[in-house]
């Protein structure tokens, strides 16, 4: 019997083409690893058993028939529960709901359907995508795969615990100011935050347009190429989606990194915990180890970069909320209700100011930070895993600067809107902890290509309970 | 919670967002955070050329890609 929840999404892809393995078997199989990942980690918002194993063995009937199947035919995938899927109300982590099942799918559902993949669940997320922790105080908080006293990291929170777990292989998030990285991080697995445009937002639930990108978390790096070779690309529906050529990402896998210039800013790096900055010397080996030269370089100012980015958020996320706080305001959770609040003290002039700003950041960045090199390195959490309890401080007055430590190294990059991959660090029987690879615009190829040679001197693993 | 109509002058004594049904100590709690962040988009405002414009960015993303 093959080991299914060690496999990639392209590799459990081509078992089921080859016959190997039936999308029924490898459905049934997920469906109760993810009973028993919800059961650890509180993952699952909604479980779809029945539609799945009929998708499924309508997919299997497809290959024996020999009809033509996409690259993703019958491999069982759960997403965020954000997306609009027609027929259905998706939750958002939250009370407040859209008042009618969707009419249309989202892009990003659209495409991995056309490609055959098959939704076995709805997974959890913090309240409206809105906190990095995985903290819900509306539907109950997710817990940790390795240590169930320990944070997901959050927003995508049930899609990172459940590809730790081994229940899917893959599964869609979103991020505006972490939301991929973190639980990815917290998980001990990977993510690619793309590009700002790369991937089209029609149909996902917004949080704040300006910055919001839709990613997936994986354990294989493989599978993030595939996945977002898949998910990419224009899309009428989305005019923020851009037109640019999408690369064949899994073609660039294997593409030369020898000689590739990784940038570290030790000025931002310094206000990391020292085992963070540990972890990251200990990357920043393997790395050069495969071939990649390091070299200094430098942020603008990363406290300037952080209250662009909140001036940038926090009214946009309050004016997608506006008339609901004002009208159900006790429907809200006290974190999101907080924080939504926030936004509304913020002037027009200073929101317009971070968004003017913004291009001019950028080409300083492009400039200056990334003149000497090709990749950049970074934290994504500031401290060792958190606990649950230690971060349970739901709407009150340490709010604002908990969050801001936890979101350190992970916002000021929607602001530059460039693109991320998350890689889990080894964890040497200790708890997973991650660091992101930040490239140039729409350089997605490169940093997957360097992620595929990390992940051979630090294979995926699957999630099991510390002693 | 149905909203109330606020009359002009006790809205505008009441600071921003008199709509917000917040108590005192989370209303200056937002206020004196966005006025840090207020700090930063002056200094900010006084290096950007009148010509800066929302659209750059997403201009010079384009611009500058690698796939």
């Amino acid at each position: 019997m093959m080991e299914l929840e060690q496999l990639s999404a392209r590799a459990l892809a081509q078992a089921i083409r080859g016959k190997k393995v039936s999308s029924l078997e490898a459905t049934r199989a997920a469906l109760g690893r993810l009973a028993a990942a919800h059961e650890r980690t509180n993952c699952t918002l909604s479980l779809e058993a029945e539609e799945a194993l009929a998708a499924a063995a309508a997919c299997d009937a497809a290959i024996a028939a020999g009809k033509p199947i996409g690259p993703l035919a019958g491999v069982p995938l759960a997403h965020k529960d954000m997306f609009d899927r027609r027929g259905k109300i998706a939750s958002w982590g939250a009370r407040i709901r859209a008042e009618k099942p969707a009419t249309q799918d989202a892009t990003v559902i659209a495409r991995y359907k056309a490609a055959g993949a098959l939704q076995i669940a709805a997974l959890h997320l913090t309240e409206f995508a809105f906190g990095p922790t995985g903290h819900n105080y509306v539907l109950g908080h997710a817990r940790n795969p390795w240590d169930p006293t320990r944070i997901t990291g959050g927003s995508s929170a049930g899609t990172a615990a459940a590809v730790a777990y081994g229940a899917i292989p893959a599964g869609l998030g979103s991020d505006t100011g972490g939301s991929l990285r973190l639980p990815a991080a917290a998980c001990g697995v990977a993510s690619i935050k793309p590009t700002w445009g790369r991937v089209s937002r029609a149909g996902a639930m917004p949080l704040a347009p300006a910055l919001d990108t839709i990613g997936v978390i994986a354990r294989h790096v493989e599978d993030l190429a595939l996945m977002l070779g898949l998910l990419a690309g224009a899309d009428p529906r989305d005019p923020a989606a851009t037109t640019l050529p999408v690369p064949d990402y899994l073609a660039h896998l294997d593409q030369p990194i020898r000689g590739l210039r990784l940038g570290i800013d030790a000025g931002v790096i310094g206000s990391a915990h020292p085992q963070v900055q540990g972890m990251l010397q200990q990357v920043t080996k393997i790395l050069e180890g495969q071939g990649l030269v390091t070299a200094a370089c430098r942020f603008p100012d990363w406290q300037t970069l952080d209250h662009l980015v909140q001036l940038t958020q926090m009214p946009d996320c309050s004016a997608v909320h506006a008339a609901y706080l004002r009208s159900r305001p006790n429907d809200y959770g006290p974190q999101v209700r907080a924080r939504l609040e926030l936004g509304h003290f913020i002037g027009a002039v200073d929101h317009l100011t971070a968004l003017r700003a913004r291009g001019s950041y950028l080409r300083r960045t492009l400039e200056d930070t990334f003149k000497d090199i090709d990749i950049a390195v970074l934290p994504i959490l500031a401290d060792p895993l958190p606990t649950i309890a230690e971060l349970d401080i739901g709407g009150g007055p340490t709010l604002q600067a908990a969050m801001a430590r936890v979101v350190k190294y992970t916002r000021p990059i929607n602001y530059l809107g460039l693109p991320t991959l998350a890689l889990p660090v080894p964890r040497a029987g200790g708890l997973p902890n991650g660091i992101q690879l930040v490239g140039r615009p729409f350089a997605e190829a490169q940093l997957l290509a360097v992620g595929q040679a990390y992940q051979r001197e630090v294979p995926p693993e699957v999630a099991r309970p510390l002693a | 919670m149905a909203e109330q109509p606020i009359p002009q002058r006790e809205a505008a004594e009441a600071g921003p967002a008199p709509a917000l049904d917040m108590p005192p100590e989370r209303r200056r709690a937002a206020m004196a955070h966005a006025a840090l962040l207020s700090q930063t988009a002056a200094r900010v405002a006084t290096e950007l050329p009148l010509s800066a414009d929302v659209d750059d960015f997403r201009r010079i993303l384009a611009a500058e890609a690698r796939p």
